[in-house]
C-alpha cells in the first residue's frame, strides 16, 4: 500500500505544491496558510463533495432555459428569425457543413451534460465505494476539467456575430436570453469540477481495501 | 524537517522520496500516471521572449479589426474589443464582463505576470513580494480562454461565409500571433523551479 501525505501528517499546497508539515499544527479546523506563498489550503478540500453536488445542481437548472429560450436572433430586412442552439446547430446540418456542426453539438450541449453528470456519478462514486476505480476516474475527471472552458464557443460565436453583423436594416444579429443561462450553465460545472478533489478517490479505495483486509484477518 | 526530501502527487497524494530531475525530464506518479515535478529546458529566457512577444501583440490583437462582413453595399468589422462594447451597448453585461474577463483581462494579466516572473529571474530582481504575487497567477489557471476565442472566430466565419462577403483583417494574425506567444510563455514556464527560488531566497 502506497504511502499517502494526509497518513504522514503532511498536506500539499494547491498554488505551490509545497508539502507543508502539519504535526505541529495543534488546530486543524483553523485556517492552514502555506508556510512557503501564504495561501490558504486544506489537506482536502473541504466539503468537497457538498459543493460539487450544489453547483452541479445549479448548473442543470441553467442549462433548461438555456436550451429553451433563442440564444441569438438574426433580423433581415426587419424582420427577425430567433435560433436555439439547437436549431443553430440545425442550420448546419442543413448546409451541409457536418464538422462545424458536430464541433458546436459537442461543445454546447455533450460536454456540458457529460461534465454535469459525470459529476454525479463521480460524487456517488467516492460517497458510496460501490465499483469504485480510482485509476480510471480520475482520468475521467481530467477529462472533464479540460474541456470545461471549451463549452463557451457558443458565447464568443454570438459575441462575435453581435458586433460584426451589423449592417442596419439589412441585416443585423442579436443576442438572445439564452445566453445569459447557457454562460452561467458553463460557469457552474466549472465551479463544480473545481470544488472536487480527486484525492478523495484514491482515499476511499484505501479505506475500503484497508476494512477488506481487517475482515480476511 | 521531514517533508523537504519528501514530494507529494497533486492528483492522489501518494507520497514518494524528492526525485533528482535534470532539466528536460519529469517525474511520473505510479499510482496515477500524472505528472509530479518537471524540470523545463531553458524555461527563463523561453519564457520571458515569448512573454515579450505576446505583450508587443497585446494591443493590435485587441484593437485591430478581426473580420468584417460586406452585404448589399454596406461594410462592417468588428474587433476584440468591439465585441465587448456592443454587448454593454445592448444591455448584456454578464456576458460582456465575462467575455472581457475570460479573452482579454486573465490572459493579459498572465502574461504580464509570466514577464514580470521572468524579468525578475532574469536581471536577478527578486523580491519577497514575487511569493504572493506568483500565487495569485496561479489562481488564475484555469480562467484563460484564448483558444476557444479562436475556435469561436473560425465557427463564425463558417456561419457568415455562405449569405454574405467575408473579409479577413489583419487583427485575425495579430490575435493568432497573440494566442501562439501568450500559450507558449506559460507552457514554457517552470513553476517548480521558480518557487524553489524564491523559498531558498526568502523564508528560512
Amino acid at each position: 500500500m502506497i504511502n499517502t501525505a494526509k497518513e504522514q501528517q503532511l498536506a500539499l499546497c494547491p498554488q505551490c505544491h509545497k508539502l507543508n508539515d502539519l504535526s505541529y499544527i495543534a488546530d486543524k479546523e483553523k485556517k492552514l496558510r502555506c508556510a512557503r506563498c501564504h495561501g490558504k489550503f486544506y489537506q482536502r478540500k473541504p466539503n468537497s463533495l457538498q459543493y460539487t453536488l450544489a453547483w452541479n445542481i445549479a448548473a442543470l437548472i441553467a442549462f433548461i432555459p438555456a436550451n429553451l429560450y433563442p440564444i441569438m436572433i438574426i433580423y433581415s430586412l426587419g424582420i427577425g428569425d430567433p435560433s436555439t442552439i439547437l436549431s443553430g446547430i440545425g442550420q448546419f446540418v442543413d448546409q451541409g457543413l457536418y464538422p462545424i456542426a458536430v464541433i458546436i453539438f459537442t461543445a454546447s450541449i455533450i460536454v456540458p451534460l457529460l461534465k454535469i453528470i459525470g459529476l454525479f456519478l463521480l460524487v456517488y462514486r467516492v460517497y458510496t465505494g460501490v465499483r469504485l476505480r480510482p485509476d480510471k476516474h480520475s482520468k475521467f475527471y481530467h477529462v472533464l476539467e479540460f474541456l470545461g472552458p471549451w463549452s463557451m464557443l457558443d458565447v464568443f460565436v454570438v459575441a462575435l456575430l453581435v458586433a460584426v453583423v451589423e449592417l442596419g436594416f439589412v441585416t443585423s444579429v442579436a443576442a438572445g436570453p439564452a445566453i445569459n443561462y447557457f454562460t452561467l450553465t458553463v460557469i457552474f460545472t466549472m465551479f463544480a469540477a473545481n470544488s472536487f478533489d480527486p484525492r478523495l478517490l484514491w482515499d476511499k479505495k484505501q479505506s475500503i481495501d484497508g476494512s477488506k483486509e481487517e475482515n480476511d484477518k | 524537517m521531514k517533508n523537504k526530501q519528501l514530494i507529494a502527487c497533486q492528483q492522489c497524494d501518494a507520497l514518494y522520496d524528492k526525485p533528482e530531475l535534470k532539466q528536460g525530464q519529469s517525474a511520473k506518479c505510479v499510482r496515477c500516471g500524472s505528472v509530479m515535478a518537471e524540470r523545463k529546458v531553458d524555461f527563463i529566457e523561453r519564457s520571458f521572449n515569448w512573454s515579450l512577444a505576446g505583450i508587443v501583440l497585446l494591443m493590435p490583437a485587441i484593437l485591430l479589426p478581426i473580420m468584417g462582413v460586406t452585404l448589399a453595399g454596406q461594410y462592417n468589422n468588428a474587433s476584440l474589443l468591439d465585441c465587448i462594447l456592443v454587448l454593454i451597448d445592448r444591455g448584456f453585461f454578464m456576458i460582456a464582463s465575462l467575455v472581457f474577463l475570460f479573452a482579454i483581462a486573465v490572459p493579459v494579466v498572465r502574461l504580464l505576470g509570466a514577464f514580470y516572473i521572468t524579468y525578475s529571474f532574469k536581471f536577478n530582481k527578486l523580491k519577497p513580494s514575487l511569493l504572493s504575487f506568483f500565487r495569485a497567477f496561479h489562481y488564475l489557471d484555469n480562467w484563460a480562454m484564448l483558444n476557444v476565442f479562436m475556435l469561436g472566430i473560425v465557427v463564425s466565419m463558417y456561419k457568415l461565409i455562405d449569405d454574405t462577403e467575408l473579409s479577413v483583417n489583419m487583427g485575425l494574425m495579430a490575435f493568432i500571433l497573440w494566442l501562439i506567444s501568450s500559450t507558449m510563455a506559460s507552457i514554457s514556464l517552470d513553476p517548480d523551479y521558480i518557487w524553489q527560488e524564491l523559498e531558498d531566497n526568502f523564508i528560512d
